[in-house]
């Protein structure tokens, strides 16, 4: 197979210009919301070096099995969500309808997880006022939590795209339109960073020493 | 076409800003903010020790407070353009607007109340200094529906030479998720969700401020496009 035959009208342009992955747009808050969270990290570091003991013994009581499972579950999403977009760099798009529900499927998975982490926590009598390391535990997490929320969203619309390019195969002669690529990728991209803000946050509240 | 009229309104932001900062800022000195965790005499004896300039600031900051109003019609008028013949977005920007201003304009006036009778017992002092300032931080939710619509309506733009770049919209959206964390600040006297605090009140007022600095070129622009497209007609 020659390299015309498997890239999109997309891809072929990248190779003479470079590529941004989905709008210029999306970047903007991407970036923007990264910078946030940064500030969020670089306040809880300053904060918890102020008084470690506090943190380390209220960090202890944490689950890192919850934590680490859905480490796993964002990581193996985000590995589907990939997948989906390579497929759709495909001129026959085959495997993106199935990806796409995998990667919503994890995103439930770190859902339930969590909730099952937050009762157990509120039950114990654990809330936001306990102290100023839960404080942060349920802002950042829950913040968090919403990005993942809005994400599953952006999933189920992303496979509703994935559908159309299927089943109008035909109509579109093959091809995936670069519209669709631009919202798949954009997507795409806003999912990776919900991943990589739970790959920070992980380490941060359940195993920073 | 009344690009003179837009033109004044988009300027009003700039004098709302330049403004607000004079009277809230440098002449009353609300910045660094006040710690919500001070005692009813301390926060008592601010405004024993600046009465006179905390009076002063507050005429100008309520005056201030509306010049948001035409800045925000001035915005409306061009998602105006965007939405066409049933402008939901923009009335919904209009209506938020004026709470914006409301919001704007009872803080200065409660803070000035405190200021009035600066002899009273400290107590009644110390509840109307918390209320202000809860009033003033807290109230995210007009300006966060405010930000949102401009982005939803920045969205909708499907010309081919858009009033306002794509980029505009998701910047207004990530402004008005920033603004929300004033929300918490009912919970706390002290710490960065507080509301003197780095997330609860600086990051939301430097966004807020930094929306004004990032949409007011754009605004001219869009303003000056819209007069040379009328002018070819």
């Amino acid at each position: 197979m020659n390299s015309a035959d498997c890239f999109s009208a997309v891809e072929r342009e990248a190779e003479i210009k470079p590529h941004v992955p989905g709008e210029v747009g999306i970047w903007v808050f991407i970036l923007g919301d990264m910078l946030i969270f940064g500030l969020f990290f670089i306040v809880f570091v300053y904060y918890r070096g102020l008084s470690v003991e506090l943190y380390s013994q209220s960090q202890a009581t944490l689950n890192k099995n919850y934590g680490a499972i859905n480490t796993l579950f964002l990581l193996a999403s985000s590995w589907f969500v990939a997948m989906a977009v390579d497929d759709m760099r495909n001129k026959t798009v085959k495997l993106a309808p199935v990806f796409l529900p995998l990667a919503m499927l994890c995103g439930l998975g770190f859902g339930v997880v969590k909730i099952i982490e937050y009762r157990e926590k509120i039950s114990a009598g654990i809330t936001i006022t306990s102290n100023d390391f839960y404080m942060y535990y349920y802002i950042f997490t829950g913040l968090h939590f919403l990005h993942v929320l809005i994400g599953m969203g952006v999933l189920v619309f992303l496979w509703h795209r994935a559908r159309l390019a299927v089943t109008q195969a035909d109509v579109r002669d093959g091809a995936v339109i670069e519209k669709d690529m631009v919202l798949i990728e954009s997507g795409a991209s806003y999912w990776h960073m919900v991943d990589l803000l739970w790959i920070v946050l992980f380490p941060l509240l359940y195993l920073m020493k | 076409m009344n690009t003179q009229a837009q033109l004044f309104c988009a300027w009003c932001g700039v004098g709302f800003l330049v403004l607000f900062s004079i009277g809230w800022w440098f002449i009353a000195g609300y910045i660094p903010p006040m710690s919500p965790a001070m005692s009813a005499n301390e926060v008592a004896a601010f405004y024993q020790e600046n009465t006179g300039l905390i009076r002063l600031g507050m005429v100008i900051t309520m005056f201030s407070a509306a010049l948001s109003a035409p800045w925000v019609a001035a915005i409306a008028v061009q998602l105006k353009r965007i939405e066409g013949e049933f402008p939901a977005l923009t009335y919904a920007l209009l209506v938020a607007g004026a709470v914006g201003v409301v919001v704007l304009v009872v803080p200065p006036m409660v803070w000035t109340t405190a200021a009035f009778r600066p002899e009273r017992s400290p107590e009644l002092t110390l509840l109307l200094n918390d209320f202000a300032w809860l009033f003033f931080v807290m109230t995210f939710s007009p300006f966060f529906i405010q930000n949102l619509v401009i982005g939803l309506a920045v969205f909708s733009d499907k010309a081919e030479s858009p009033i306002f770049p794509r980029w505009v919209g998701y910047f207004n959206i990530w402004v008005a998720i920033l603004l929300i964390p004033g929300g918490l600040i009912t919970f706390f006297k002290t710490g960065p969700f507080a509301w003197d605090g780095i997330l609860a009140f600086w990051l939301p007022f430097g966004v807020f401020f930094g929306w004004f600095v990032v949409m007011f070129p754009l605004l001219l622009k869009a303003i000056k496009q819209q007069a040379a497209l009328a002018s070819v007609e």
